[in-house]
């Protein structure tokens, strides 16, 4: 069996003394641009219980973002919603299933995924490292806002009862779930799994698997830059949002995970600041991170905090 | 596999040896390291149709064991799968091949996913896998011209295409495969609203009038009519117990395979899956210490 891992393992990550200003002047920025939506039905991909939408908005530097917007054909006035947002190289899917469960649900793909790659497009591998010694230009600048602005998109919709709104993803999507329930004080409540994007550069140093493997491949050809790289991710990781988070959330880990360190997993969780927290970690498991029992967790978690259900049903 | 399927194939094997592969490669520095070099390549396929690839070529005289990864279900072409340590290019060559339509090989025709499973299904002979499948025998007829690969130790990793690959040409010594995609595909599509298979039922339910011409279609790349003509030793990855595809599922399509085979039911567990494979790959390739080129978090 593998050694166990250290679950006090001390992050080498500090925070930026001007990060917030950093992210004020962002958010600032974009609030600056129209969000401009456009809500297309697709009716290749609707069924007699869903609904189901191309969704395109605007985001920083004036990028179309598109998105799968699903909602259950039977709802009410006002309904739940849920954002998903996707992993690190996966294609954003059509959420069909958690509408079946009573949300409307989006399904984000922030610049450089397919359908939102005509205006950005630094590849697989190469997003993690684009602009990477400049935090003004790092890629995961516009993509981390193309992500809030989701939010912002199911805040305009009529039908999105705006006081039960949630956010989980898995991976990428797990460390976005991190920095947007940061960021969007509507969010209700999230769930995380395996978060990417948390502990940059402890990652980079705990394993040497892709895509990680891409900031050990940069500073490798570029040595002389890693000091301007660990300042740059400094600003977009995870753990510096953690603090932020006001929301119930619940994080779930794997313990032999290849991809994101599951030490990086202990750190984000102790530097969460939301009081209703909690950690599940999954011995046994990869970068799946429990799913198959923890899938029913995370069901549960928001039946209670968005369908106002016990979490039973 | 009946007179049209194999004369389908045929037709599209001959096809595809009238495009000669013609293949460029570039050296790419950030991915390269002191273990392996890693190329970008740039071969022709049916079409003719400009595909991309990543190989890697491991340090050392060789001859090295290979794994051929066939186009994956997904946009991104990987150089090795998230999650692979990157030490598997120090024992391993490794080739990734992106099929048409998929990143770097997206040009003239930009895959959409989902989308793709479904795309010119109403018709076998312009099918959008009738392309990716002959990609994937390109792919590995270049692999199989490298100087420094073991033609006794090559490895195709993948879903459905890698063991249609490995049925359709000759190379392959062993194949891993975990299908998804082109297993009784239009009857086990109507038991789950899950993508990919769901792409099948959308398809149906909008264009009522071609459901009969697409399952006439999907008769020309079910597993079970390739299976014969296998005779690499497989691993065939089965999803757990009570999933659409697991081991009771796939009984038919183990029987019909004509070389060794090896099943193994998912545990739900991306780790003891994952470990699983490492280690059946490395035993049949020689390699002795498996330790040595896992993931740190999965090793003793």
């Amino acid at each position: 069996m593998p050694k166990a891992v250290a679950a006090d393992y001390r992050s080498r990550l500090r925070k930026p003394d001007d990060f917030d200003a950093f992210w004020d002047d962002v958010e600032r920025q974009a609030s600056a641009i129209p969000l401009e939506p456009e809500v297309i039905p697709d009716p290749l991909r609707t069924s007699d219980d869903v609904e189901t939408f191309q969704v395109f908005y605007t985001s920083l530097e004036h990028i179309r973002i598109a998105a799968w917007y699903c909602r259950p054909v039977r709802r009410a006035a006002r309904t739940p919603a849920i954002m998903l947002l996707p992993g690190y190289q996966m294609d954003p899917p059509i959420p069909k299933e958690w509408a079946r469960k009573g949300y409307i649900a989006l399904s984000v793909a922030p610049r450089g995924k397919l359908r939102s790659n005509r205006q950005f497009n630094p590849g697989y591998p190469n997003l993690l490292t684009h602009n990477i010694v400049d935090r003004h230009t790092y890629a995961y600048r516009g993509f981390y806002v193309d992500t809030w602005r989701g939010i912002d998109f199911l805040l305009s919709r009529p039908e999105v009862d705006p006081a039960r709104i949630g956010v989980t993803g898995n991976s990428q999507g797990g460390g976005l779930t991190i920095t947007t329930a940061a960021m969007r004080r509507e969010v209700r409540a999230a769930a995380a799994g395996a978060p990417y994007l948390c502990g940059f550069m402890d990652a980079v140093a705990l394993t040497h698997t892709y895509p990680y493997q891409e900031i050990d491949d940069y500073v490798r050809l570029h040595p002389e830059r890693r000091a301007d790289v660990e300042t740059t991710v400094a600003y977009f990781d995870g753990i510096n949002f953690a603090d932020k988070i006001a929301c119930p959330i619940i994080v779930n880990i794997g313990l032999q995970d290849n991809v994101c360190p599951p030490e990086t997993g202990y750190t984000l969780f102790e530097r969460i600041g939301a009081k209703d927290k909690q950690l599940y970690p999954y011995d046994g498991h990869g970068h799946d991170a429990g799913r198959v029992r923890h899938t029913a967790i995370v069901d549960r978690f928001f039946a209670r905090h968005l369908l106002d259900r016990d979490g039973n049903a | 596999m009946d007179d049209a399927v194999r004369k389908y194939w045929q037709d599209t094997l001959d096809e595809l040896a009238s495009y000669p592969a013609r293949p460029e490669f570039d050296v790419l520095p950030i991915r390269s390291t002191p273990f392996a070099t890693l190329y970008s390549v740039r071969l022709t396929s049916l079409g003719p149709y400009r595909l991309f690839g990543y190989l890697s070529i491991p340090t050392g005289t060789g001859p090295f064991p290979a794994i051929y990864y066939p186009p994956k279900y997904q946009s991104v072409l990987e150089i090795i799968p998230q999650g692979t340590a990157n030490l598997q290019r120090s024992r391993y060559i490794t080739f990734s091949l992106a099929g048409r339509g998929q990143r770097n090989a997206d040009t003239p025709f930009a895959a959409m996913f989902p989308g793709l499973l479904t795309e010119g299904i109403d018709n076998a002979a312009s099918y959008a896998f009738r392309g990716i499948v002959a990609d994937s025998v390109r792919g590995l007829e270049f692999l199989l011209t490298r100087r420094e690969l073991d033609a006794a130790r090559v490895v195709l990793v993948g879903n459905d295409v890698a063991l249609i690959a490995a049925a359709l040409t000759a190379g392959a010594t062993h194949v891993l495969t975990t299908p998804a995609l082109f297993y009784k595909t239009a009857e086990l599509a109507t038991k789950t609203p899950t993508y990919p298979l769901e792409e099948i039922n959308d398809y149906v339910r909008t264009y009522p009038a071609r459901a009969e011409a697409a399952r006439r279609t999907l008769g020309y790349y079910d597993l079970r009519g390739f299976a014969p003509r296998v005779t690499a030793t497989t691993l065939l990855m089965a999803g757990a117990p009570g999933t659409l595809l697991d081991a009771r599922a796939l009984e038919p399509l183990v029987a019909a395979l004509k070389g060794p085979v090896t099943v193994h039911e998912s545990e739900q567990s991306t780790y003891k899956d994952g470990l699983y494979a490492e280690r059946w790959m490395a035993a049949r390739c020689g390699i002795t210490d498996v330790q040595s080129i896992l993931p740190e978090h999965w090793r003793d």
